[in-house]
């Protein structure tokens, strides 16, 4: 009997293509739409050579220190590199910053640079931040010459090497970069919480699937629920296996878009597959959990309910920053009560601790929230998936 | 004659609105009984109440001699019911569709084989076993609703209103296998509000009204109830009042009604009444292009009844 | 009338549809507004940085911070790790100094300490590390030379006041005018999902068998009766397309009024004509009301995606870039993109945003050809 109705509600979900659609296919297409759009967001990000030009002069050819130091920021095979000189004359510095093939023009004067750009931006503070250091660095040889000068004759040695102290100098500026340590975590593309949140909402919208099924199995809501309420079949044993049935169809769409988003869109879920996983069972049951809600709390027409389902998972996955990741943020850092009460959030943060973090107690905190909001939607419904007489059908 | 079902002051309101009123019945094994009533008279929250599906507020329901409650699942397993809408799955099959509801209640398979595949000839579907519910039209998925619901050879069947909607070949075939049933043993319980069906198949009526037991009986008891024996109509042309007048003092005629051009004469005996009638016709030179005879039917003892036509 | 009035009636019917895309674009709008979001290239030119200073907070220590928080924005922070890494993770800052304990003693020593930092790597942490470089490397220099801590701040101050000419030589405020086209942009998403599912649903319910055989059988003629029907959907795109220019002006007042805010309103009109075009040779394609839903919402967000509505188009791979070529939504969105950095706005630099304007009225009239096209061959078969 139980394997009986399991079979055939698998039958029944299997032949709804609309159902199949929206919890199959939709989030494999939105995935790769994310991953078309997205692909180039983070690299567009990192740090571009700049395009600037020189005003040839006398001036900057007779500027030792300027002419090393962009001559090296622009070297090819230098890994720091960050600039790709034009040497050329005003007016066409002028035009190329028209036609906006520089960031800006340098243009030295006696003692003096002008930098001319289009606009304020990162680039153009990059190319200030450079001549600016290399003002800098001008001065400070002219202090620590000065001083060594002073030193030097004040130790009564009035035979001063004058090369000798230059060179020095300039050996103590090249020795003296930063020392700095970078602890950051590998895992920092934050693209991947498109993905985390695509794979939220799929969970979510499984939902569809076990709304669709408990609304065959109530006979207040449907004409097939109200023939199967009359057969001699436990309803508990019967709801079971419907719900048994729609867990593993979940599951299964589940499986095909954690497939796809791993080998298809190279998605990087961290490297603990057993917990991935575990999320994905508790996040699908989450979904369905909700789908029992709304099937048994709202006594309307199954459209209707599926529009109540759908918004309430579009606006989850909008607030665990679907539609922009800086919304989930937001909620994180000025809500955070949303969080407790959105389980796509929960979801989605879930799969960033376990991506991002090494210590496991925020994933736990996640995974757990997910079983209790579960246990509570399926609490609520209780007594009206127990219920077996109706005050009006 | 043994008892399958009985029903003792039941009643059920919605607030303020007496769907069922104190309504105390019993069907007798192996009978057809009809409910009829116009649509709204309680009929199908009837049937609900006495399958459990429906709190009830007062009154007691026996099948088969134990008390119906929603897991007395021996009682139910004999039970199969029809209901008004068509319930069944869009994304099954015919077969299918018998298959997983006989499959609920028959746990052997190759019986439920033999089952579906004798339910799909008393209803005369073979050709559309492989066909969705969606390629059906509305008679073939009547005959698919009722397939669903009898296929585990139910002892007790429910029958709510399943010929609404229906091409007159389908509801022939249904009625028809109504009555095959109930040769092969079943006890029918079926509601409707077409009383020639009532006529034709039941046999016994109950008849409804705002939740109330307006009559039961045999057909032709009913008919007696309705006080009349005989109706006459007249197509006329002109009629005068004095000539109105003058048919109502005929012998035995019970009313005269003059609805356009229709005359209808009721009478409470029925002898030469056409013959009488006719003469005077002549006699009186009122010209008339048709006319005939009939016995009265069960709507007009739901007029007598309540005032009102059955018919809406 | 009747035609009219079934039309809005259904239109009333969807009103929430209607209502949930113009929130999304209201809610891009002001968020678009308010934030230098991190997704977008051009950004205020400080990069957002935390700094965990484990030191004391004075001298050479006190020195490097007060420099930092003239030359960064310092982002405030729930002071504990887990929040500053989701801080960096999700961008809120760029760049994490740490500032270990004995800071202070160790510059003074000479020691050059380890400073551990976090990274985002993108160009907004570039730039703060150079800014942070460059303070050391000053400051190290010195060191060489001055032990005295006063005086070592001094001259590292000294030193770093020094600071370039900038000019900038440019007469367009691109802040706000990319603003207006990043407004554009997205509302070419809400226009495709609200004039194209909400045309397919009430076609498909004109469609409907029953319906359309009444309508057949009704005394109306059947060309006018379709006559009718287009002219109402030309009029609800008309009113979904003021209803967004409204909005435009509510979030942007000013800046709409002037010739290149009607440019921006006139295009967006073009590419409401075409979306009302799509919308209409998607309702003869299909007619199930379920399958609309889903296929409008693989074309609007699909087009979305794939033309930049949602990202920028200049962070689109040249790959993504090419195959949007195909779709209408691509060259209205290039137009917004070239109007914004417009300087001078006359019949010489407006010529590509004309270009783009009639290939979407080429689009348009493709879409109308095939619609007709498989309209005839459907009466043949029918």
């Amino acid at each position: 009997m139980f394997w009986h109705n399991f079979k055939y509600s698998i039958k029944t979900l299997a032949r709804n293509k609309m159902l199949l659609f929206w919890t199959f296919a939709f989030p494999i297409i939105l995935g790769t739409l994310f991953s078309m759009a997205f692909s180039g967001v983070e690299n567009g990000e990192k740090l571009d050579i700049i395009n600037i030009a020189i005003v040839e002069s006398e001036y900057f050819n007779d500027d030792e220190i300027f002419n090393e130091t962009f001559k090296n920021l622009s070297d090819e095979n230098n890994e720091s590199r960050l600039f790709n000189i034009t040497y050329t004359d005003l007016d066409n510095s002028k035009q190329m910053l028209e036609d906006e093939k520089i960031v800006g023009y340098l243009e030295f004067k006696e003692n003096d640079v002008d930098i001319t750009v289009k606009s304020s931006g990162v680039n153009e503070t990059i190319l200030k931040l450079v001549v600016d250091e290399v003002i800098s660095q001008k001065k400070m040889i002219e202090t620590l010459i000065t001083k060594e000068i002073e030193n030097t004759i004040s130790s009564g040695n009035f035979n001063v090497d004058y090369d000798q102290i230059y060179n020095n100098v300039i050996n103590v500026i090249a020795s003296s970069e930063a020392n700095l340590n970078n602890i950051s975590s590998d895992n920092l593309s934050y693209i991947m919480i498109e993905f985390y949140t695509l794979i939220a909402m799929a969970a979510l919208y499984g939902g569809v699937i076990s709304m669709f099924i408990t609304n065959y199995k109530l006979a207040n809501m449907s004409a097939v629920g109200k023939r199967t309420s009359i057969t001699p079949i436990h309803k508990g044993s019967m709801l079971l296996g419907s719900l048994l049935a729609s867990y593993f169809v979940q599951l299964i769409g589940m499986g095909l878009l954690f497939l796809y988003t791993i080998f298809v869109l190279n998605v990087d879920y961290g490297s603990n597959l057993l917990l991935v996983i575990l999320l994905a069972l508790v996040g699908s049951l989450a979904g369905l959990a909700l789908g029992v809600f709304v099937a048994t709390i709202f006594k309307t027409n199954e459209n209707t309910k599926m529009g109540i389902l759908i918004a309430f998972t579009m606006l989850c996955s909008f607030l665990s920053g679907m539609m922009g990741i800086t919304m989930k943020y937001v909620v994180d850092k000025n809500i955070p009560i949303l969080n407790i009460i959105n389980p796509a959030s929960m979801i989605t943060d879930g799969f960033y601790s376990l991506y991002y973090y090494d210590t496991l107690d925020r994933f736990y905190f996640n995974l757990i929230s997910l079983i209790i909001f579960s246990a509570l939607m399926i609490f609520i419904s209780y007594s009206g998936l127990r219920r077996q007489k109706y005050d009006s059908i | 004659m043994k008892k399958v079902i009985e029903v003792k002051n039941l009643s059920k309101y919605y607030k303020e609105l007496k769907a069922i009123d104190d309504l105390s019945f019993d069907v007798y094994k192996g009978e057809i009984l009809g409910l009829l009533g116009p649509n709204g008279s309680g009929k199908s929250t009837t049937i609900n109440c006495l399958l459990s599906l429906l709190n009830y507020q007062n009154g007691s329901i026996k099948i088969f001699g134990k008390e119906m409650k929603p897991d007395s699942y021996d009682l139910k397993r004999k039970i199969g019911v029809i209901f008004q809408e068509v319930a069944v799955f869009e994304e099954l099959t015919v077969y299918e569709n018998i298959d997983y509801f006989c499959g609920l209640y028959i746990k052997d398979k190759n019986m439920r084989k033999k089952y579906v595949e004798e339910v799909i000839n008393l209803v005369e579907i073979k050709e559309f076993k492989k066909f969705y519910p969606k390629q059906l039209s509305g008679g073939l998925l009547r005959r698919l609703n009722i397939a669903c619901g009898i296929a585990h050879k139910p002892e007790l069947i429910f029958l709510d209103e399943p010929t609404v909607a229906v091409d007159p070949q389908s509801r022939n075939n249904i009625l028809s296998g109504i009555k095959k049933l109930r040769d092969n043993g079943a006890t029918i319980i079926y509601t409707t509000h077409y009383m020639e069906e009532a006529e034709i198949l039941c046999d016994r009526i109950i008849i409804l009204d705002k939740g109330k037991i307006l009559a039961q009986g045999t057909s032709d008891e009913l008919k007696k109830l309705a006080n009349i024996e005989e109706k006459i109509t007249v197509e006329v042309k002109d009629l005068s009042d004095k000539v109105l007048e003058d048919i109502k003092n005929i012998d035995e005629v019970d009313s005269v009604v003059l609805s356009q051009n229709l005359l209808v004469i009721t009478y409470r005996k029925g002898k030469n009444n056409l013959e009488n009638l006719i003469d005077y016709l002549k006699k009186n030179k009122v010209t008339y292009s048709k006319i005939f005879s009939e016995r009265p039917t069960l709507n007009d003892v739901f007029l007598e009844l309540t005032g009102k036509e059955l018919r809406d | 009338m009747t035609v009219f009035k079934t039309f809005w009636k259904v239109i009333i019917k969807y009103k929430g549809t209607i209502l949930l895309y113009t929130i999304l674009l209201v809610v891009f709008g002001t968020l678009n507004m308010a934030s230098n979001d991190t997704s977008t290239v051009f950004v205020d030119s400080k990069p957002n940085i935390l700094i965990v200073n484990n030191d004391v907070y004075e001298g050479v220590t006190k020195n490097l911070i007060d420099y930092l928080q003239n030359n960064t924005n310092i982002v405030e922070v729930e002071d504990n790790e887990e929040a500053r890494d989701d801080a960096l993770f999700y961008r809120d800052v760029n760049y994490i100094i740490y500032i270990n304990e004995g800071y202070r003693d160790d510059v003074l020593n000479g020691l050059n300490p380890v400073i551990d930092i976090k990274t985002t790597g993108d160009y907004q942490a570039s730039l703060a590390q150079m800014i942070l470089e460059k303070y050391i490397k000053v400051q190290n220099s010195y060191l060489a030379d001055i032990t005295d801590e006063n005086e070592l701040i001094a001259a590292i101050n000294n030193n770093l006041e020094e600071e370039s000419k900038i000019q900038i030589n440019s007469t367009v405020d691109t802040a706000t005018t990319s603003r207006l086209a990043r407004y554009f942009n997205f509302a070419s998403y809400s226009i495709m999902a609200a004039v194209i599912f909400i045309i397919c649903l009430v076609l498909s319910s004109f469609h409907e068998k029953t319906v359309n055989k009444r309508i057949i059988i009704s005394s109306m003629n059947y060309r006018k009766h379709n006559q009718l029907i287009l002219t109402s959907s030309f009029l609800y795109s008309v009113i979904v397309w003021i209803l967004y220019v409204v909005l435009g002006v509510i979030l942007f007042g000013d800046a709409l009024f002037n010739l290149r805010g009607f440019i921006y309103i006139l295009n967006t009109f073009v590419f409401t004509f075409c979306a009302l075009t799509i919308a209409i040779l998607i309702s003869t394609l299909v007619k199930n009301k379920d399958t609309v839903s889903g296929i409008v919402n693989v074309v609007a967000l699909g087009s979305a995606f794939l033309c930049g509505a949602f990202v920028p188009t200049e962070l689109l791979p040249d790959t993504v870039l090419n195959i949007a070529h195909v779709l209408p939504a691509y060259w209205y969105i290039n137009s917004n993109e070239l109007l914004a950095n417009i300087e001078a706005i006359n019949f010489n630099t407006l010529q590509p945003i004309f270009i783009n304007s009639l290939v979407i009225i080429g689009f348009a009239i493709l879409f109308i050809v095939i619609n007709n096209i498989i309209l005839k061959k459907k009466q043949i078969v029918g």
